[in-house]
Parts: structure tokens; C-alpha cells; sequence
């Protein structure tokens, strides 16, 4: 409780001490992150940063928001999903759609397309999750065919080819946002889904997700339901997903048949086996690697760079390595270089 | 079936567990066959023989992993009733009082020691997932309570300074009293152990045998094991059961089994090394 | 009743396709544990290859389709030898996301080395048609269900009564007892990735006369495999050809009867209604889990 009114000299030594500084308190680190990561319109502004920066790390957000889920899904529950774009997708239509053409309020249309895509989410589940994992990887790949398929074809909903467009979005019918409140709200979204799902994989409901990765025997014996759960982790990060869809198309504006591929459920899948399963902060520096370094960094290469695809390769190699080399993901690295650090300072004060 | 399970079936006031005429068929393969024992209530009960007799698949018949070919299995359950075992769901046996350990410990790497004993409390975690997630006042509750308890079993079994270390990498012993400590979160009325002592060395068995005794007594329940450890078999349980290729051999307290010369000629190669 | 023959005989050349890269998913399921999610990726990558040797290195496309070949051959093995070989420490589901990674990879090297503008590849026999109570089924069709048929036929042999497949199927009942009686199960994985990589480029060159060689050539193809593998069930070699088979006629049924735009959608989903009644497929079982 002290810890709240110290200085920052104390600060240091109690951090070392005692171990219960507000800094060690994770929801303020979750909050402390946000407000971080939401300074990046002012620094544009302030002609630090570029402005398309905005669009860059906000979409980063976005996509960290639906590798959540799927970390929930894969890294905690152990179960594939190759249907992320494909419910992103869905919900980002669905929210253009019924606000543009049906003038609903941002809110109201936020509920129901998270809602839609969590009921097919949960039917399909239900099919599929009976029997071990592999067949939810084989049946959301169908669904996400389909989906592909609807957003082409069913131009009165879709706009088939050319896109849908989306306008940002009008919050409690009064404030409307413009493109910097908007990444605002993108970031409050972030700091909103991090700190229920600290909670949550922290719970018991984490637990039984640990459990029937590490032994689905061991889960049932103590009583978890495998059917249950596994629906749950499924809805889960299907909604995730779905309210990255939304925040998506009102952030972004527009959307179009070709993002929501299987080559974005496998970005989104590399995000969190290279950020670090089962890790929060993993997760976004997952997401930062896959989608920004290709963008910023591999573009700047001659020749290699240039080339279409080079951002797949990039990522599929990495995606091997670590699974191989580094399965805790690039996420440990901190710890692990802090453990080194330290280590070396322990050294040369014995010696000295 | 349906009318096997709702007949009532009364186990004498001081039985807990019948298998009546179990069998079970692994293609053709008869691993289990018309089996018939009863487990007394407070009993320390063991089921011995030789490799491959079916002792591992008993188990597995009681906790509904496999499903029985035929036969019965009536339980008393913690809330007093007698109800058959067969066909009801994997997860929903501890419900009843039963809990089990594994032959090859079943513990999650990834957790720490506290929290792969908390899964072991997971049908007294009432919460919903939302109350989880927005971390509501019912959940820190019940999440605290059935923390501490955990510490107490674990400081019960003498591991309680590791409770946050990550089971991954721990030594044999300590991931199998981390498995046993699960076991009794769910205040069991019955627990089966698969082979506690397997991996043990001689002063952790001699222990074992130790707790074994005290759980039975503090926690006020019966416990049915699997060993192959003969000296820890004979030492501890009150009545034994003694079977080869799914068949009885012989049933009753260690020095009739010690003494039985069909036991004596299914373990005959195999004791003597 | 013509019309109907002719769907059949329809079904029986793109049933085909689907049974090659339905074997290559199974061999691989088998004998590694896994789902090689990267089968129809790495089988346009290989028609792409054959393409080039066609269009721009000039080659008759028979010599075209055996470097298609050799291709294939050499990119299944260097994922076993480079890849899953030092894999070992990996869990199954690991190393089904590292054949989702092997998918970036395909599709990131493909546009590098042969552009990105769509190919397109010549039938074999460019012209012709057979016809059978009134239904027409091209030169090139027929040569197709032949082909297909043969190399099923082959590989059935091959499983069944040589020493390789018995190897093979050995490691795929247990590929840990396998190895202490002495199989060679390295070589064995060696040639399943290999078989799976050909098995793929064979039904790549098949199905790209109908469309544009593209990145997408083999997304519906892998799909009905994957389906065909579902319906026929994991367990056997024969029963996801079995299913291949019947998705082919399903498929071109509901093309022709329901709707040609949402005749292949509603085939998947079909299947998934499938799983809630069947979920072991047509001729899986329920396997019993050790504990």
C-alpha cells in the first residue's frame, strides 16, 4: 500500500526488496502498456513519427487482439484453428454491413457480429470437438472456405470484389471518432482484452485449458469436460476474433474478399508461436514481429526485398525455428537475457 | 442395460466398492474376464499380478475410461447413494468420490506444483467464466480458499516450499506426490492409486507406505492401489486381490495370498529375481 | 441418364485427383502422426516447377512432368531431412504447426521464382473424346483415371505385399516397436514425405489444365482431400481413396444440380454434418486410447 505514494529512490530499493511495488502489479502494467502504445498519435502529431505509422501499429493491435484467442485456443487448449480470417472476416462484413446499410448504432452492431460468428462458432464446435483435435483444424479450414466463397458471391451483403467500406466508428450515438481516437479506442479494446485474459487463463478456467493440452486423461479424471471446455476455448477465441473483425473495418475503413485468406489464419498463427504461446505480452510482440517487420525493415532490402512474398517466407521460417529451437517463443528472450545479465554481474562482484 | 442401472443394488453398510462379473474384450482378446471383488469402507485394498494381467485396465473399467464388455460396478458415493459406475461420463466420476493417479504421472509441465493441485479441485470451482474473468468477488474468494487448501495438502505431503515451481523438470518423487496431493482436493471417499511406488526408491517407498496409512485415516477414505512393489503390498493393505490374464486367482489378507499356490505359481520366475 | 453418366465419368477423373492428394495426407498421418497441411501447397509449388520447364525452358511436357518429379522428390525429402528429422523433441501439434509454416514458405518462394503473373498447362492429350452410351469422356479424362488408378493400384501393391510396405505399415501401427524389431523407419519417413510430395505434383499437373497455374491451384483440391480423409476415415489407406471418390461425384452433383457457384461449399458443409453422425468416417473405428 505504501508502494503507491513512494518516491522513485525508495522505488528501487523496495522493488528489489520487497517485491510489491505497483510496478510489479500486473493490471498496472497492462495500463501502463496502453498508455504507452497510445501516445503514438502524439508523437505523429508532433512530427516525431510518421502518420502512416498510426495505421501501421494500430493494425498490429488489431491482429494482436484475434492472436489472443488463438492463443487461448492453440497455446493454452492445445487445439488448431485455421478459421481465424475467416470469422474476422464475418464480423468485419457483418459490422459494415449493418452499420453503413442498416444505420444501427456501433455498439449494437459490435454485439450482434460477435455474436453471430461465436453461435457458428459454437455449432461447428460442436460437430468437430468430440473427437480429438485434428478435425477442428479440418472442419474450420471448410468453414473458412465457405466464408471466402460468401464473401465473393453474396454481393448484396459483401460488395463481392470491390469491398466494403466502413466509417469509423460513432460511439454512444454522439462522439464520433476520427482516425486518432479511433487507434485510441483500438488500444483501450487491447488493454481491455489483456486484462480479461490474464484473468481468465489465470483462473480455474485456465487450468482446466492446461490440462487438457498437458493430459486429456489427467483433465477427465478430474472431472474436466473435455466437450465443454473445448467449446469454450473455441468460443472464445472466436469472439476475440470477431471483435478484431470489427475494430478492423472501422479502423481500417474498408474491406475486401482477399485479406481474410488463409494466409492471414496462418499470420495470425505465426504471431503467437513466435511471440510465445501461452504468454500475454508474447503475443503483441508476436503480432509487432509479423506485421511490421516486413513492412518497415524488409522492404528496405534491394532486390530481396522488393520481391512479393518475401514477408511469408520470413515469417514461415521463423514460425519452424522456434517451434524447433525455441518453443517458449521470442517473448523469453527478455528473461532470459535479464537471468544473463545478471549472472554476469554476480561474477564480476565475487570476483571484485 | 438401462434397467441394470436403476435396479437397486444395496452394498452392505460397510462396502464401498463391488465389480461384479467385469469383462472387457480388446479384440478378441479377453483382458479382463468375469471379475468379481468388494472393497470394504477404510480398506487399504491392493490388486497384484503379473505383468500384463489386466490390472491397469480394472482401473480403467472403474473410472469409465474403458467401457466394460460386461459386468457391473456399484459405488457408494458421497452422497451416500450406491449407484453403477457403468456408462456414466469420464469427468463425472470424481464427482462421486472417486479419484485416481496414473501409471505414468499424468502433471502438466507448463504449470507450477500449486496450480496442477488445483486442477485437482476443479468440480469445487463454482464461478462462472465471466465472474473469472472480471475476477468478481465469488471468484477471488473461492480461488483463495482453494489455494490455501492446496498449500495445506502440499504441506501435508512436506513439498509445500516448491508449490510455485513448474512441476516440468521436478524428480520422479516429487511429481508423485504432486499427483497424490491432486488427488485429495476433491475430499475423495475413494482413491485409486496406479502403481505409487513405481520409480520410488527405498526410503521414498518406505515413506509412501507412511502416507498411505495417514491419508487413509485423515482423510477418511478408502484406497484401492495397484503394485507391483510386493513388500510395500504386503506391508499396507488390509486385503488383496490377486489376478492373472483378467481371471481371479485369489482374494484375502496378505499372509492367505502370501500362502496361496496359485499365486505362488502365476509369480513363480518372476519373484525370484 | 447420359447426363448422369457423364458426371460420373467426370467424377471418376476428379475423384482421382483427390485420392492422390487424399494417399499423400494419409501416408504422411500414418507414418509421422500428423496432418501434412502442407501437402497442396508443396504440390503447386512442384507444378510450378513443371510448368517452367514447360513454357520456358521449352522441354515436351512427358520431360517437363519427370522434373515436376524429381522436384517433388527432392522438396519432400529435404523437408524430412532438414525439418522433421530434427524434430524429434517436437509434439504432434507442433509439428503440424511447422507443416503450416512449410505452407508460408511454399507460398512466399513460388511468386520468387516463377513471377506472379498466372501460368497455364496443356492437357496431355490436347483433343479427342470416347464415348460411352452417350456420354463423352476426353482422351486426356481417361488418361487421368488410368494414371490414378494405376499409381493407387501400384501403391496398394506396394503396401501390401513388399517388404517396403511392411515397413511402412509397421511404422504406422507403432513407430517405436517398429524401430527396436529393426525397420529402418528414417528411410521409411524419408520415402513417405517423398511419396506425399509426388502424390501432390502428380494431382497438381492433373488439375491445372482446368483452371490457371496459380497460388490457389491446389486450395480446393487440399480441401477435398482433407474431406476425403474425414468421410474414409484415418485409420486405413483405402478408405480416404474410397472417399475421394465419392466427394468426386457428390462434388460434380451438386455442381450440376444445386448450383454451380455454391455447389462445393455446400458439399463442405455437408461434411461437417457428417462428422455429428460418423465421426470415425465410412470405414474408421473408434480407437481406444491407452491410459
Amino acid at each position: 500500500m505504501a508502494s503507491k505514494i513512494m518516491g522513485t529512490g525508495a522505488g528501487k530499493t523496495l522493488q528489489q526488496n520487497g517485491r510489491k511495488t505497483i510496478l510489479h502489479n500486473p493490471y498496472f502494467q497492462f495500463v501502463l502498456f496502453g498508455v504507452i502504445i497510445a501516445c503514438v498519435p502524439l508523437l505523429s502529431s508532433a512530427g516525431i513519427l510518421r502518420s502512416s505509422y498510426i495505421t501501421l501499429v494500430g493494425s498490429v493491435l488489431i491482429y494482436s487482439v484475434a492472436a489472443m484467442g488463438l492463443n487461448l485456443l492453440f497455446g493454452y487448449s492445445g487445439l488448431i484453428s485455421l478459421g481465424t480470417a475467416g470469422f474476422m472476416g464475418l464480423a468485419a462484413y457483418m459490422s459494415a454491413y449493418l452499420t453503413s446499410n442498416l444505420g444501427l448504432p456501433f455498439e449494437l452492431s459490435l454485439v450482434i457480429s460477435i455474436a453471430v460468428p461465436v453461435i457458428i462458432g459454437i455449432l461447428i464446435g460442436l460437430a468437430s470437438l468430440r473427437m480429438e483435435g485434428l478435425y477442428l483444424a479440418i472442419v474450420t479450414l471448410c468453414v473458412s472456405e465457405v466464408l471466402r466463397k460468401t464473401f465473393e458471391e453474396l454481393e448484396v451483403f459483401t460488395n463481392g470484389f470491390s469491398g466494403k467500406t466502413a466509417a469509423y466508428p460513432k460511439i454512444l450515438g454522439f462522439l464520433q471518432l476520427n482516425r486518432d481516437t479511433t487507434y485510441v479506442l483500438l488500444v483501450v479494446a487491447l488493454v481491455i482484452i489483456m486484462i480479461l485474459t490474464y484473468n481468465l487463463v489465470n483462473g480455474q478456467t485456465g487450468r482446466a485449458f492446461h490440462a487438457m493440452r498437458g493430459s486429456v486423461v489427467a483433465a477427465q479424471a478430474m472431472g474436466v469436460n473435455l466437450l465443454k471446455y473445448r467449446l469454450l476455448a473455441f468460443a472464445l477465441a472466436t469472439a476475440y476474433a470477431s471483435l478484431s473483425g470489427v475494430l478492423y473495418v472501422h479502423f481500417i475503413k474498408y474491406t475486401y474478399p482477399s485479406t481474410w485468406t488463409m494466409g492471414m489464419s496462418l499470420n495470425i498463427l505465426a504471431v503467437i508461436v513466435i511471440g510465445g504461446l501461452r504468454s500475454i505480452y508474447g503475443t503483441i510482440l508476436g503480432a509487432a514481429i509479423v506485421f511490421i517487420i516486413p513492412d518497415l525493415l524488409l522492404k528496405q532490402i534491394p532486390v530481396l526485398g522488393q520481391i512479393n512474398g518475401f514477408s511469408y517466407i520470413f515469417s514461415g521460417v521463423l514460425i519452424i525455428c522456434v517451434i524447433m529451437f525455441y518453443p517458449n517463443g521470442l517473448i523469453k528472450v527478455f528473461p532470459e537475457l535479464a537471468g544473463l545479465f545478471r549472472k554476469k554481474k554476480g561474477k564480476g562482484e565475487s570476483n571484485g | 442395460m438401462a434397467e441394470k442401472n436403476t435396479a437397486v443394488h444395496t452394498l452392505a453398510p460397510d462396502e464401498i466398492l463391488q465389480v461384479k462379473n467385469l469383462s472387457i474384450n480388446f479384440g478378441g482378446l479377453k483382458a479382463v474376464d468375469d471379475l468379481t471383488f468388494t472393497l470394504k469402507e477404510k480398506e487399504i485394498f491392493g490388486l497384484i499380478g503379473p505383468n500384463g494381467a489386466g490390472k491397469t485396465t480394472v482401473f480403467n473399467c472403474i473410472t469409465q475410461f474403458y467401457k466394460p464388455t460386461a459386468g457391473e460396478i456399484w459405488f457408494r458415493t458421497n452422497k451416500g447413494t450406491v449407484e453403477n459406475l457403468i456408462g456414466k461420463q469420464v469427468h463425472d466420476i470424481i464427482r462421486l468420490g472417486l479419484v485416481r493417479t496414473f501409471q505414468n504421472v499424468e502433471l502438466i509441465r507448463e504449470l507450477s506444483i500449486i496450480d496442477n493441485v488445483l486442477i485437482g479441485a476443479h468440480i469445487d470451482f463454482k464461478a462462472s467464466v465471466l465472474s473469472q474473468a472480471l475476477k468478481l468477488p465469488k471468484a477471488r474468494r473461492e480461488e483463495r480458499e482453494l489455494r490455501q487448501q492446496a498449500e495445506s495438502v502440499l504441506d501435508y505431503l512436506g513439498i509445500v516450499e516448491l508449490k510455485d515451481q513448474l512441476a516440468g523438470g521436478q524428480p520422479y518423487g516429487i511429481l508423485k506426490k504432486v499427483e497424490l496431493a491432486r488427488t485429495l482436493m476433491c475430499q475423495p471417499r475413494l482413491i485409486i492409486l496406479d502403481e505409487p511406488a513405481a520409480g520410488l526408491n527405498d526410503v521414498e517407498t518406505e515413506q509412501l507406505a507412511e502416507t498411505i496409512h495417514t491419508i487413509r485415516d485423515k482423510y477418511n477414505c478408502t484406497i484401492f492401489l495397484v503394485e507391483h512393489d510386493m513388500r510395500l503390498v504386503m506391508s499396507i493393505c488390509n486385503h488383496i486381490c490377486a489376478i492373472s490374464f483378467g481371471k481371479l486367482l485369489a482374494n484375502g489378507t496378505p499372509s492367505e495370498i502370501q500362502n496361496n499356490k496359485s499365486v505362488q505359481e502365476a509369480y513363480l520366475g518372476a519373484e525370484e529375481d | 441418364m447420359s447426363t448422369f453418366l457423364q458426371l460420373f465419368l467426370r467424377s471418376l477423373e476428379t475423384g482421382g485427383i483427390f485420392a492422390l492428394a487424399a494417399l499423400g495426407i494419409i501416408i504422411i498421418y500414418r507414418t509421422n502422426n500428423l496432418i501434412h497441411f502442407a501437402q497442396g501447397t508443396m504440390g503447386m509449388f512442384n507444378t510450378y516447377v513443371v510448368t517452367f520447364f514447360f513454357t520456358t525452358v521449352g522441354a515436351p511436357l512427358w520431360l517437363a512432368v519427370i522434373c515436376g518429379l524429381v522436384s517433388a522428390t527432392l522438396s519432400g525429402a529435404v523437408v524430412d531431412f532438414v525439418i522433421i528429422r530434427n524434430a524429434k523433441k517436437v509434439t504432434a501439434s507442433g509439428k503440424e504447426i511447422i507443416t503450416l509454416g512449410l505452407i508460408m514458405i511454399f507460398l512466399g518462394i513460388t511468386p520468387m521464382l516463377f513471377g506472379v503473373d498466372p501460368l497455364s498447362l496443356p492437357k496431355f492429350i490436347p483433343t479427342g473424346s470416347v464415348s460411352f452410351f452417350g456420354a463423352a469422356i476426353s482422351y486426356n479424362g481417361m488418361l487421368n483415371i488410368i494414371i490414378g488408378l494405376a499409381i493407387m493400384g501400384f501403391l496398394f501393391y506396394l503396401l501390401q505385399k513388399t517388404k517396403l510396405g511392411l515397413a511402412i505399415r509397421t511404422t504406422a501401427s507403432n513407430e517405436y516397436t517398429a524401430r527396436l524389431m529393426g525397420v529402418p523407419t528414417r528411410s521409411v519417413t524419408l520415402f513417405a514425405w517423398a511419396l506425399a510430395a509426388i502424390l501432390g505434383c502428380l494431382a497438381g499437373v492433373m488439375i491445372a489444365p482446368t483452371t490457371s497455374v496459380t497460388l490457389n491451384l491446389m486450395d480446393s483440391v487440399q480441401v477435398n482431400a482433407f474431406i476425403a480423409c474425414v468421410l474414409g476415415g484415418f485409420q486405413t489407406f483405402y478408405g480416404p481413396v474410397l472417399g475421394a471418390y465419392i466427394i468426386g461425384v457428390l462434388k460434380n452433383l451438386l455442381i450440376y444440380y444445386v448450383s454451380s457457384v455454391w455447389g462445393e461449399q455446400i458439399l463442405y458443409l455437408l461434411i461437417i454434418v457428417f462428422i455429428v453422425f460418423k465421426p470415425w468416417g465410412l470405414i474408421g473405428k473408434k480407437t481406444i486410447k491407452k491410459v
